[in-house]
């Protein structure tokens, strides 16, 4: 019930977290250098970012869930149970971030989740 | 090109922190006590430092790669880091790993694979279109 719960909130948290942050690197722009001064100022750029930053925040308690969890279960169950967040990420990426989600997506969604069930089984 | 440079480091980095965290992690608790004392001995515990680090390193390249990828695409690309994470859990760290949670890794990857043909193309495309595409290596 407690590892259920823990999973809950790294997947919830890290698909909210996906969300902002992606809506933040794209208000911030294209990286496309490895020049470190430039890197630097982009980094600035990022670090400032409301949205870029209310995504760290659901990615943190979304971390700190999973180094809890690990602290008991298998790394090898925890993982890939988390995959759940595919499902949820791909929701928010669709009414959110408006991408689209096309049938070949969505048929590789739900073998995400089969596989997820499989990996679920005792 | 540059997105798989960037998310091949990312995914690599990602299997060898949750590796170090996951042995820190369980050794810190073997040892009993409460929380705060739990707490302060992963704090000095390099173990976790090292773990932290590499998944830091993930993070920004994964975020990087948002600056110009889709998510619905960077998020299933780095999911091929799935069997990456459980091998490597059978491998360093002695987990016991069923056939059915590596059937399970091997149908979530499918998965993933499926998504990411579904929208790759064109955001791969647009993005190796621009001339500054293949800066990363130089």
């Amino acid at each position: 019930m407690m590892t259920a719960l823990m999973i809950a909130i790294v997947v919830l948290g890290g698909s909210a977290g996906d969300v902002f942050i992606t809506k933040g690197m794209k208000q911030v722009g294209e990286i496309s250098t490895v020049h470190p001064r430039k890197l630097i100022s982009i980094a600035a750029r990022v670090v400032t970012n409301v949205s870029f930053l209310i995504g760290v925040f659901f990615m943190a308690c979304s971390f700190f869930a999973f180094l809890a969890v690990l602290s008991w279960a298998d790394l090898s169950f925890v993982l890939p149970a988390t995959s759940l967040s595919f499902v949820i990420t791909t929701l928010g990426a669709k009414f959110i971030l408006n991408e689209q989600i096309t049938r070949l997506r969505l048929a590789g969604t739900v073998l995400v989740c089969l596989g997820v069930a499989l990996i679920s089984l005792p | 090109m540059k997105t798989a440079v960037v998310l091949v480091i990312a995914i690599v980095a990602q299997a060898l922190g949750n590796v170090y965290l996951t042995k820190a992690m369980k050794s810190v608790t073997s040892g009993g006590g409460d929380v705060l004392t739990t707490a302060m001995r992963a704090a000095s515990d390099p173990m976790v430092w090292l773990g932290t680090a590499l998944l830091i390193v993930f993070f920004a390249l994964y975020s990087a790669a948002l600056s110009w990828a889709d998510l619905s695409f960077v998020l299933p690309a780095t999911a091929f880091g799935y069997v990456l994470n459980v091998a490597a859990g059978h491998y360093f760290l002695n987990e016991t790993v069923t056939h059915a949670r590596w059937a399970g890794s091997v149908v979530i990857t499918l998965g993933v694979f499926l998504v990411s043909r579904s929208g790759a193309r064109t955001v791969t495309q647009a993005a190796s279109l621009r001339p500054d595409a293949s800066e990363i290596s130089r």
